[in-house]
């Protein structure tokens, strides 16, 4: 269990984390969310020690992370980057080493990953001989190579074609069920809704949401009713008490209390229109996202 | 795992990945080729020792013979050839077929300007041919002539400038203060690339990841320093073979105990500026900034060299005392000092623990600014902006879009200066080089008075405001164009 504990970072004037404090779990996949220069690069290398904290602490499993529990960490940085002039194996297998692990440890893992990820023929290669794609897949070998208890990952996605964002999906959840804790950012915010258990979403260096998504996506007090209809438009504003977001050609959108009778919004709707389809959700994380940030 | 072996694996990576470059293979050779090369080419390359004189017309039949002794005494090799007439003499000169013909031992021809050394060696065999003739004729037994004719005893002695020591102790001190210089600025310049490098490459933010920014620091330099003693070791190697084989005079008597220490100097003085440099790498972004960052070490290693270049003649003086102690000299100046046997025992050990101390306290400054700088991205940081802690990690404008917050701040957060000395202080500035510059010339004319020695005067004076400037220039920075973001 990673806990971020009233976490405060001062860059001169300027506060880049104001005692920011969540969780992110073992076995569980969290979402780190925010706008561009809200403080998650800087939140994700405090737990590498790489900013000097001015308040709070970052603890794993209660206890302040020290250098023997970083041993057990992997760091994926937003700016990626290796020795573009060593050889792939070389580097992973030194990588591995500077966490403490036994050579012939690092060589099975080593070997075990680029197998796994296709890379065993360019294992003799220098890095900036391989594509970018391949430079990428080695950049997230580089942070596997201890076996990681915690993985932090800056932006996975990023950069990534469809097929290669599946395949990271899988990978991450694979490591999370067997029992790691992952925590990684993005902006891609549909792809956390489906691939998240937790998400943490900070803005302006505050934690202004955190927590289980379903629970969050449930305390929400209003409901999102999606519809589709043959004919003409009917008039949705005397459906009360919805709103209306988007009413459009054959599709609409409303927008109910948390405490709405779904059986009575859909008979509503029967009413007026010859109905296709019809959906009653809580709001989605993208809209979650908007509004925690625009609070 | 402990600091130390991490700091072992860097040193490994190091100098296995350099070892490994076609740029440091070559480099190696290069050095082995040239040293041989210096070494074996001017034994190869010396002039012919064996000359040809022509004999015409009548002289003392001993000519021949005391041609032959006298160039031997010389160090050379003559072969008299006798020609019938003067004509077929006077051919052979001009076809070069003999150096000089012996024309009625009263007449030397040449093809062009004389020999001086042959001309010395075969006028000095027709006087003594002579003189054997005359004495013949004068009823002088040979035995009684060889007696009066025997010469005294007459030896040379080069004094050099230090009593004790030869112009060859001295060539080689030069030498030696050399190596340290070249050795030190290069693998030290090393040590400032490798770190640009492993920022522009963003791999150190893996590393620091994984290990302490002191670890990967001391790593790096010990990794660079033993390849470079390594690299230094061969090619001493090498000149010691090829100066054996060719059983070469070029290489003056060494003495054990002045290698030793040109050793020890050469780890301190490598430790020392490798850790400088190794902060100021820190503070640029691209490979390209690394003489913007580190030129003004470089100056004081210039400056460092040629002081210390300008007291091998004078290793007593007190110039030369002071600069072998002080931290930044005494790597280059000390070991000349020793070499001349103008240092008293001790003053290596106390100059060895002066820089020691030094070496120290700027281990933890560099770590500081290191530690501080490495993972900033943007413009080339001043040291300035590390002092006040400005430097702020993360792409882009550091903090774009975080909130600028005024005090009151949370308690155990101590207030960092604001940036006072921004847009308005090219004026300050000015100012303060002004300042230093008028220092430095009181500085020179000081050290002249004391030095009685005008030449060292300037130097020190130059020195100092070189030294000033750069500093100035290292504490504000801002000049050059900004490092462009990836």
């Amino acid at each position: 269990m990673l806990d971020f504990d009233g976490v405060t970072k001062w860059f001169g004037p300027v506060m880049a984390l104001d005692r920011c404090t969540f969780s992110a779990r073992p076995g569980r996949l969290t979402g780190f969310l925010g706008p561009n220069g809200a403080g998650k690069t800087t939140a994700m290398r405090a737990v590498f020690g790489l900013v000097e904290l001015d308040q709070g602490a970052v603890r794993w499993h209660g206890a302040v992370v020290g250098p023997a529990d970083r041993a057990r960490f992997g760091y994926m940085p937003e700016e990626r980057g290796l020795y573009p002039r060593m050889r792939v194996r070389d580097q992973l297998v030194y990588l591995g080493q500077l966490c403490g692990r036994k050579p012939g440890d690092v060589d099975r893992s080593v070997g075990a990953w680029l197998e796994r990820l296709g890379l065993a023929d360019r294992a003799a290669d220098r890095l900036d001989a391989l594509s970018h794609g391949n430079q990428q897949r080695v950049q997230l070998i580089a942070a596997l190579v201890n076996e990681p208890d915690l993985l932090v990952l800056d932006e996975p996605f990023s950069g990534l074609d469809p097929i290669a964002m599946g395949a990271m999906a899988g990978l991450l959840s694979g490591l999370a069920a067997r029992g790691a804790t992952v925590l990684f950012s993005s902006h891609q915010l549909d792809l956390v809704q489906d691939l998240c258990q937790d998400v943490v979403i900070i803005e302006h260096g505050r934690i202004v949401l955190a927590g289980e998504l379903a629970e969050l996506r449930a305390t929400v007090p209003q409901r999102f009713v999606d519809i589709r209809y043959r004919g003409p438009a009917p008039d949705w504003s005397r459906l009360a008490p919805a709103t209306v977001l988007e009413a459009g050609d054959g599709a609409a959108r409303l927008r109910v209390g948390g405490d709405a009778d779904v059986a009575a919004v859909l008979a509503a709707v029967r009413d007026r229109a010859d109905l296709v389809s019809f959906s009653y959700q809580p709001p989605t994380l993208s809209e979650l996202f908007r509004q925690a940030v625009a609070a | 795992m402990t600091g130390v072996r991490q700091a072992w694996l860097v040193a490994r990576r190091e100098m296995r990945e350099r070892s490994r470059s076609r740029a440091f293979q070559a480099s190696v050779v290069f050095l082995i080729v040239g040293v041989a090369a210096m070494l074996i080419l001017p034994v190869l390359l010396k002039p012919s020792s064996t000359r040809d004189v022509g004999v015409t017309g009548a002289v003392p039949a001993t000519l021949a013979a005391a041609i032959a002794g006298q160039a031997q005494a010389a160090g050379i090799t003559a072969r008299v050839h006798p020609y019938a007439i003067l004509a077929a003499g006077e051919q052979a000169v001009r076809q070069g077929q003999v150096d000089v013909l012996v024309a009625g031992a009263r007449r030397l021809e040449w093809k062009s300007k004389p020999d001086e050394q042959l001309k010395a060696v075969v006028t000095g065999a027709i006087q003594l041919a002579t003189v054997r003739e005359r004495a013949a004729a004068a009823g002088i037994s040979p035995g009684a002539l060889a007696a009066l004719l025997a010469p005294a005893p007459v030896t040379n002695v080069q004094l050099g400038s230090v009593a004790g020591r030869s112009p060859g102790d001295e060539a080689a001190v030069l030498v030696m203060t050399a190596v340290l210089f070249f050795g030190i600025s290069v693998y030290g310049q090393m040590v400032l690339t490798g770190v640009l490098e492993e920022k522009a490459s963003r791999v150190v933010e893996v590393l620091l990841a994984r290990i302490p920014a002191r670890a990967l620091l001391a790593g790096k330099i010990g990794g660079i320093g033993l390849l470079g003693l390594a690299q230094t070791g061969v090619t001493a190697l090498a000149a010691l073979v090829a100066a054996a084989a060719v059983r070469s005079a070029g290489v003056p008597a060494v003495r054990g105990p002045v290698l030793a220490w040109a050793l020890v100097w050469f780890v301190l003085g490598y430790a020392l500026y490798a850790t400088v440099y190794g902060a100021l790498g820190s503070l640029g972004s691209r490979v390209e900034d690394a003489q913007a960052v580190a030129g003004p070490v470089t100056v004081v290693m210039v400056v460092a060299y040629f002081a210390s270049f300008t007291t091998i003649g004078q290793p007593d003086s007190v110039f030369a005392r002071a600069i072998s102690c002080f931290p930044l000299t005494a790597p280059m100046a000390m070991p000349g000092r020793i070499a001349m046997g103008a240092a008293a025992w001790w003053e290596p050990v106390a100059a060895a623990a002066l820089t020691l101390a030094a070496i120290a306290g700027l281990v933890q400054l560099a770590g500081r600014v290191y530690a501080r700088a490495i993972l900033h991205s943007g413009p080339a940081l001043s040291l300035r902006d590390i002092w006040r802690g400005k430097a702020a990690p993360g792409p882009g404008p550091s903090g774009a879009g975080t909130r600028e917050v005024g005090p009151p701040r949370p308690a155990g957060v101590t207030a960092a200066g604001r940036t006072t000395m921004t847009g308005s202080d090219p004026a300050r500035r000015r100012a303060l080089i002004t300042v230093l510059t008028g220092t430095g010339v009181v500085v020179g004319m000081a050290v002249a008075v004391l030095t009685a020695d005008v030449i060292i005067g300037i130097a020190a004076g130059a020195g100092f405001i070189a030294v000033a400037n750069q500093m100035v220039r290292l504490w504000t920075r801002h000049t050059g164009p900004p490092a462009a973001h990836r």
